[in-house]
């Protein structure tokens, strides 16, 4: 599920080797802020359409053709665990009760946005002096799901 | 002369305090260092830790947000009235006396007119801030190093503004070779000689900085071809003249090659707020050489409080040795020290805010009466936009090149110049992205103005969508040269005091005409290029304006906004703080000497950035050591050295 609705490879998401396990940390501390049930109603509706294509995916969970606003608490949790994986941090759902805050110092040094931006986390390079000189590799060589990935 | 076993008290372990403490050092002198705030940690990992795990990533994010205690500090605003050492900070800084340690009357400017009848802007939050830690603020200095032009030092004589330094060129060519030296500065002489003609730079014969340069970002280079043979016109009695405008690789405190045991530069794009790698020299680099010379020793969370006199000779240094108890409680024992030479290096704020508080809060070392005032910035003008094509920000160091040639010319006769610096972080600066970009096109929002849709994304279609955005962002900040103006000062609270009961600083000020000028010019100048590149531009003049709630009268401007001719601007913090304790020659205008020495006060030195008689517009650390190897240089001499 978070495959689809990140774009990124899921092997990249959750790979064979993991000293992270960042999916898990994720979804332990989204069940402990949102409550298990309502973790469930979501993995449920994405198990019933979870052959269609990842794009179609996304876009049924996060009710994207809902104007903006009046979209379900089930969207919004969807939202929340894309900014999980994006920025690291929590963002509670409208009508939660959690707080506003980074997950992990790994949950920041991990997040994606910054490999949609062909970048790294601000203060964690694992690139070489002078790579800012030349134009980055491509989006496929930074995890996202660029149409041959799975 | 003391019999004290110090031959020097330095009061500050930051830039000033750990360069001279290292020449005194090595010159086999006894120093002691008196350090307001706790001890350089053994690793910076802590510290990165507490970056990492800040939600609002500030400059002092990853310092100790209470000083002395340990962990992060996070979404919190401690009280100033119960620290030892509070200190300016970008959350903070224009609230209320309960969050913020500078306290100002006011902080969205008023628009007025001075008696002469000449446009002002007065009660504007003063937006810089500083460290009280042991390395001081430079822990995250940007790690620009240019140098000053020649007409920087000759303002009076050049254009018939302000005040001249009492210093030549051909000697501050000297004191920067050793700061270049000292720092380890990455550039090429060769690169900055298209300055030659724009604004009279010039090197000694045969100079070479210590390393190469660091490369030029792919966002400089976008920058310089599409500004390829562009000038900007002369105004008023400077019509007909064109400045030419075009790129410069910046002169950098940050290794191209390995130096003094650290490594190269990553581009971890973090140089503001922590180095992880300490590949940008900081102050910590300088104390640990001063350690290792065996004759200096550091005394840390010792904040003093008074530089006791006795006729025109300093004779000790009271101070106030805090800690926590093992309950959390704040303690502090009164001590003293004496030493031949005294030192203050506290920077700008608080070494006026020490001057004033001195001698039973007569103040010391003021007959000019120019303690404390002149308060100045490199008050800095953001613009933003979205490049036609990638330029990949969030890579390489924070700044790589910056467009010089508009930083000196006959216009200063009636404004400001400029330094525009380009960033390598997209819109990090401007409006908080990467996040606010992404909170945009996941949860509907438009705080970044690029989702005006309100459009929200998954997948695929928001990995692209962010991808063109966030890869095309790239912003300018400039430099402004701010006028001197005794009546933007610093000066003594007597309502506010710190968890140590001293009181702290409270801080006027505002723009002269000189100054809004230069904003006027400088944001044309901006939309100009932005133009001639093709790039979108986003840039915003409000910036966060008061909630409604608290201001029911209807008031539309934030902290640090103003209005000039009609048009509304905001002005950010450079974190430049300058002027409070000017060098000149002449004592009833100035308060120390070319060496930095007090004018009145024998064998006191008050050295740092307040001694910048005025600010041009190079980012001043390099300036700032400069000075300090020339204040060095006389105290060896007045020792005997």
């Amino acid at each position: 599920m978070s495959a689809a609705l990140t774009g990124f490879q899921s092997s990249f998401l959750r790979p064979f080797l993991d000293p992270t396990n960042l999916s898990e940390v994720f979804y332990n501390f989204a069940v402990a802020q949102v409550g298990q049930t309502a973790m469930d109603n979501l993995l449920n509706t994405f198990r019933a359409i979870q052959k269609q294509p990842a794009q179609q995916i996304a876009d049924t969970l996060l009710e994207v053709k809902i104007p903006t606003g009046k979209e379900s608490s089930q969207a919004q949790l969807a939202q929340a665990i894309i900014l999980m994986w994006y920025l690291g941090s929590w963002y509670p759902p409208p009508g939660t009760n959690g707080k506003q805050q980074v997950i992990s110092s790994q949950a920041y040094t991990k997040s994606l946005v910054w490999n949609v931006a062909q970048s790294h986390p601000m203060g964690f390079s694992a690139f070489t002096f002078g790579y800012w000189s030349q134009p980055p590799a491509g989006l496929d060589a930074f995890g996202v799901n660029t149409g041959g990935g799975q | 002369m003391s019999n004290s076993q110090y031959d020097v008290v330095i009061i500050g372990a930051g830039v000033s305090g750990n360069l001279i403490a290292k020449e005194l050092g090595l010159a086999g002198k006894k120093v002691l260092i008196l350090e307001a705030g706790p001890a350089i940690p053994d690793s910076r990992e802590q510290y990165m830790e507490n970056f990492y795990l800040a939600l609002a990533k500030t400059p002092e994010s990853p310092y100790p947000s209470l000083a002395g205690r340990t962990g992060p500090g996070v979404g919190t605003l401690p009280d100033p009235a119960v620290l030892p050492t509070p200190r300016a900070t970008v959350l903070s800084i224009g609230g209320t006396p309960d969050v913020s340690h500078l306290i100002q009357s006011e902080t969205a400017g008023v628009s007025g007119t001075t008696p002469d009848n000449q446009p002002e802007v007065r009660e504007l939050q003063f937006s810089s801030t500083y460290e009280r830690i042991g390395g001081g603020t430079a822990w995250h200095w940007l790690g620009s190093v240019p140098r000053l032009v020649p007409h920087d030092l000759t303002m009076k004589t050049t254009y018939d503004v302000f005040y001249d330094w009492p210093i030549a060129y051909s000697e501050m060519q000297r004191l920067w070779g050793l700061a270049e030296s000292e720092i380890g500065v990455a550039a090429s002489v060769a690169q900055q000689q298209p300055l030659q003609a724009a604004i009279g730079m010039t090197y000694p014969p045969g100079y070479q900085y210590p390393m190469g340069p660091i490369p030029s970002s792919v966002v400089d280079q976008t920058v310089s071809n599409g500004v390829s043979g562009m000038s900007v016109p002369g105004e008023g009695s400077e019509g007909g003249k064109e400045y030419s405008v075009f790129v410069t690789n910046t002169p950098a405190g940050r290794n191209s090659e390995p130096y003094q045991d650290r490594r190269v530069c990553a581009g971890n794009t973090n140089c503001i707020p922590i180095c992880p790698i300490q590949a940008k020299w900081d102050p910590t680099v300088t104390l640990g050489d001063a350690l290792n010379t065996g004759n200096v020793t550091v005394s840390y969370q010792s904040v003093a409080t008074n530089i006791a006199v006795d006729g025109n000779n300093v004779t000790q240094i009271d101070y106030l040795k805090w800690s926590y108890d093992d309950k959390g409680n704040l303690q502090s024992t009164p001590a003293s020290v004496s030493g031949t030479i005294y030192v203050a290096a506290c920077h700008a704020i608080e070494n006026a805010k020490l001057l004033l508080l001195s001698n039973g809060q007569k103040g010391i070392a003021n007959t000019s009466d120019q303690v404390g005032r002149n308060l100045m910035d490199h008050v800095l003008y953001l613009a933003w936009a979205l490049a036609p094509s990638q330029v990949w920000g969030y890579r390489g160091p924070l700044a790589t090149g910056g467009i010089e040639s508009l930083r000196d010319g006959e216009f200063r006769t009636n404004r400001a110049a400029f330094r525009m610096e380009i960033g390598n972080e997209g819109w990090n600066f401007a409006c908080g992205d990467p996040y606010t970009t992404t909170l945009d096109f996941i949860t509907g929002t438009n705080g970044s103005q690029l989702n005006p849709g309100a459009t929200r994304l998954g997948g695929t279609a928001l990995v692209n969508t962010l991808n063109d955005r966030l890869t095309r962002q790239f912003r300018f900040g400039l430099l402004l040269e701010q006028a001197p103006q005794p009546d933007n000062c610093v000066t003594i609270d007597q309502n506010n005091k710190d968890g140590l009961g001293i009181p702290r600083p409270h801080v006027d000020y505002g723009f002269d005409k000189y100054t809004l000028e230069g904003f006027r010019v400088a944001a044309d100048t901006c939309s100009a290029i932005f133009q001639q590149m093709g790039a979108e531009e986003f840039t915003q003049p409000t910036v966060k304006p008061y909630p409604p709630d608290k201001y029911p009268d209807g008031k539309t401007m934030g902290p640090g906004d103003f209005n000039y001719e009609g048009k509304m601007y905001h002005m950010y913090g450079a974190g430049h703080i300058m002027g409070t304790h000017r060098m000149g020659t002449d004592p009833d205008t100035s308060v120390v000497d070319a060496t930095q020495k007090s004018h009145d006060v024998q064998n006191l030195w008050i050295v740092g950035s307040g001694s910048f008689p005025t600010v041009a517009t190079a980012n001043p650390t390099l300036t700032i050591m400069a000075l300090a190897f020339k204040s060095a240089e006389a105290i060896k001499a007045a020792l005997g050295a």
